[in-house]
């Protein structure tokens, strides 16, 4: 392991020793008394009587409010819209600031997250005190840091995996990479999947002269639309796993993930192989001498394995709860984040450093995602708390303008595609349990969703994932993808260029069929 | 061994030019080409978040780095040597290494990180891993330090690195292959010092006897290479030492005048090596000396 490597290790290993610490083993809870009371629960049954054992701070003077399952008021009905600005202005900070002050940015973004967090946090527990910690602490654990803890294990792992060798970019070739890394996409994540592929991908057509449109598509399939299966593909089908929907679950999108990917591929291919016989019409002769394809870091698959084997465990088991910090958690998540942490370590240190180097591999992917998640967790807590409160909240007449699935397809989809798609994915995913099961804990309500609901749980799902790819800020391997390709000296467009030429034209119709065919 | 042709990394810090200067009186001893290197480092300029790749930064750098790469080198003005360009950029160990590979470079010469404002001796994580990994010599060049001996902070200029070398042994192959190094600049060097440590976990459970033949048996071996050394002409001083490894070197190396430190990288232990650091990455980490490491 490299020495530069130290640095990430130390501070997961400082996160873990900070939570063992936090953690209070003395209030174990067994998990036959957890029945009623998810550790996700800060939902709105008010008529759930106070945990007794949650031992998180009550808030003072707040004896109007509505109380949630764990004793806490439930502040989704009385939080004004406004509060939701800070969220507002940082998803903004990322779509503008790297287009209008990409320098600044570059070198500020943590403080600019932080800032944002900051604004939301502080007034939040300046008035809510008790509650407000409590909301602050639950997202942190329950969402963010199991997150982040999944995309570092993923990253790490599939970037100590290396494909040499020689591939000459024909459309077919071409189409194969694509479709194996719409295949891999879903697990190894689109993060991992992209990183493995795309430089052998460039390397492979750096004969060619137009190569910007099989980066777009790259880009679509790969680092989105194929991550649609299972929660190891994106971002939001993990938070949705954290929040109770089962692993194999998202496997109801493979009918609609094999629609846009059937679509995309054979648009893709027609392409390839006009602008390839416009070109050369064939491999030049200088160029069709091969090296043997071969990968290397193979061991990682094993660390793979065993991070789907991690995540599959903590949803498979319930071995009671631990309260961090007044926030229940299950063991077994504890468990797995553990687990995750562990195979990322052993990659780190079985992998040569050779093998990263030739992958590019840097740290800073992942860091700038765990910087900018922060903010988001934390300024998104007053909209979660505002949808989750449904027709209650100030957000009723969104949620009342919701209504059919095709509309979750679409709105989820249309934010995903310039806000971020984990918090999207959150949101709307709360508003379906808001309209469809007000005042019901999640624990109970995720199970009916997921059940009596299903259309309207894959088209949330489907909308987060695939409309990642409409920008290069809907989902984080575009944006590295895209870097990549720039360096590598592939000409990509601009950040409308991009809406313009390719989403309006290729993925927008693709996703009108899928709605047609599933959500009408 | 020879040294003809030098790869000299920079990240233009300050007094990395006099560095150069000191470096280039390697000339004397058969020096040919210099290959002026400097790595963009990757992330300073790539993945900016959600932002792409910073062209305009790139351009700048890379014009940052050619302009004073000749200015360098018109102002060292040595029809003599040939000087070459490289900046490129990615992951700056890597690029290092893979550049004094193509380069067929004999010697790489890397500079040490700035801690504070304080000239204080101190290696960055990167320039050992360049130690730990290339195949080649490395040097790691200490122009300017500011060290603390016996309670007193003192300031040190390093211009004549090549004069009086002390060559650290353990009597390995890289050993042997570092006093080949050592007697390749002889053209420079005044004298070596020749030392060997008997590390104190050696002699810990021994008895007095045994300590005693271990003593003279390193005396014998110091004895062949001082003979080594004055067979090719140049003075030698024997010097054995007992105590912890690298805190009898440092001390040697201020007790004999030292003004560069050559010793074999023995990479003994893998997870001692990246973990805890060896004895010659410590001394290269501790030393106010240039240090030259030899794989």
């Amino acid at each position: 392991m490299s020495t530069p490597g130290r640095r990430p290790i130390v501070f997961l290993l400082w996160i873990v020793v900070i939570l063992f610490i936090l953690a209070q083993p003395a209030v174990l809870v067994a998990s036959d008394q957890q029945q009623n009371i998810s550790i996700d629960d800060f939902a709105v049954d008010s008529s759930l009587e106070s945990h007794p054992a949650t031992g998180h701070m009550e808030p003072e003077g707040e004896a109007t409010l509505h109380e949630g399952a764990h004793g806490h008021a439930d502040l989704g009905p009385i939080l004004p819209l406004w509060s939701c600005v800070p969220f507002a202005c940082m998803l903004l900070s990322i779509a503008l600031f790297p287009l209008l002050a990409p320098e600044f940015w570059h070198h500020h973004f943590g403080k600019v997250s932080g800032f944002w967090a900051a604004t939301m946090a502080v007034p939040f527990l300046f008035v809510y005190k008790g509650t407000a910690m409590y909301e602050i602490f639950h997202i942190l654990l329950a969402d963010y840091v199991p997150f982040i803890i999944l995309l570092w294990s993923l990253y790490t792992v599939s970037g100590g995996i290396l494909l040499k060798g020689s591939l000459r970019g024909t459309p077919l070739v071409n189409v194969a990479i694509l479709t194996l890394g719409t295949l891999l996409a879903s697990w190894m994540g689109t993060t991992g999947a992209a990183m493995l592929l795309i430089r052998p991908f460039l390397r492979a057509n750096n004969y060619r002269k137009n190569r910007t449109f099989m980066v777009v598509f790259f880009i679509f399939l790969v680092a989105n639309v194929g991550g649609s299966l299972t929660p190891l593909g994106d971002p939001p089908l993990f938070l949705g796993f954290l929040h109770g929907v089962s692993f194999f679950w998202t496997m109801h999108i493979l009918p609609h993930m094999l629609t846009v990917s059937g679509l995309l591929l054979v648009v893709y291919f027609f392409l390839d192989r006009y602008h390839f016989h416009r070109e050369a019409g064939r491999v030049p002769a200088d160029e069709a001498e091969k090296t043997p394809l071969k990968l290397v870091g193979i061991h990682n698959f094993i660390f793979l394995g065993g991070i789907i084997g991690a995540v599959l465990i903590s949803g498979m088991v319930d071995w009671g709860h631990v309260n961090v910090l007044g926030v229940h958690r299950g063991i077994q998540d504890w468990v797995r984040d553990g687990l995750l942490i562990a195979m990322g370590l052993f990659s780190m240190v079985t992998t040569s450093l050779e093998i990263r180097e030739d992958n590019d591999f840097t740290w800073f992917p992942i860091i700038e995602v765990a910087y900018l998640f922060v903010g988001i967790f934390i300024t998104m807590i007053p909209c979660l708390l505002i949808l989750k409160a449904g027709a209650h909240g100030h957000l009723a007449f969104l949620i009342n303008a919701v209504k059919a699935p095709v509309h979750y397809f679409w709105i989820t989809g249309a934010l995903s595609g310039f806000l971020d798609n984990a918090p999207t994915y959150l949101t709307f995913f709360n508003t379906a349990l808001g309209s469809h099961y007000p005042g019901m804990a999640e624990a109970q309500a995720v199970p009916l969703l997921m059940t009596e609901k299903i259309l309207y749980l894959e088209a949330i799902s489907a909308g987060a994932v695939f409309f990642g790819a409409c920008s290069y800020i809907g989902n984080a391997p575009n944006f590295m993808v895209r870097s990549i390709a720039e360096e590598a000296g592939t000409p990509m467009p601009s950040f409308f260029g991009y809406i313009l030429k390719y989403t309006l034209v290729f993925l927008l119709p693709a996703f009108a069929v899928v709605t047609f065919i599933f959500f009408f | 061994m020879r040294f003809e042709t030098l790869l000299f990394h920079t990240r233009f810090r300050e007094l990395a030019f006099n560095s150069l200067k000191t470096v280039l009186q390697l000339k004397t001893a058969g020096l040919k080409k210099v290959v002026l290197a400097h790595v963009i480092p990757r992330d300073d300029v790539a993945f900016v978040p959600y932002g792409g790749t910073l062209k305009a930064d790139i351009k700048r750098l890379r014009e940052e780095a050619r302009v004073t790469f000749d200015d360098w080198i018109q102002t060292i003005a040595d029809s003599q040597l040939i000087f070459t360009q490289r900046i490129e950029i990615g992951a700056p160990n890597a690029k290092i290494l893979e550049m004094a590979e193509a380069e067929k470079a004999d010697m790489i010469v890397v500079g040490r990180k700035k801690r504070t404002l304080m000239e204080k001796v101190y290696v960055g994580t990167h320039v050992l891993d360049v130690l730990r990994r290339s195949t080649v010599p490395v040097l790691m060049s200490k122009y300017m330090v500011q060290y603390e001996w016996q309670g007193e902070s003192l300031m040190r200029t390093n211009e004549q690195i090549w004069k009086r070398p002390l060559l650290a042994s353990d009597w390995s192959d890289p050993s042997r292959r570092a006093l080949d190094a050592t007697l390749a600049m002889k053209p420079l060097v005044e004298k070596i010092g020749v030392t060997h440590v008997l590390g104190r976990r050696r002699t810990k459970n021994l008895e007095a006897a045994a300590v005693q033949r271990l003593e003279a048996e390193s005396e014998r071996r110091l004895r062949d290479y001082c003979q080594e050394i004055e067979a090719a002409g140049i003075q030698a001083e024997p010097h054995l030492a007992m105590g912890r490894t690298v805190e009898a070197i440092l001390k040697m190396s201020r007790d004999y005048g030292a003004t560069l430190i050559v010793m074999g990288r023995t990479g003994k232990d893998w997870f001692q090596e990246y973990w805890l650091g060896g004895v010659s990455h410590r001394v290269a980490e501790l030393s106010e000396l240039p240090v030259l490491l030899i794989p």
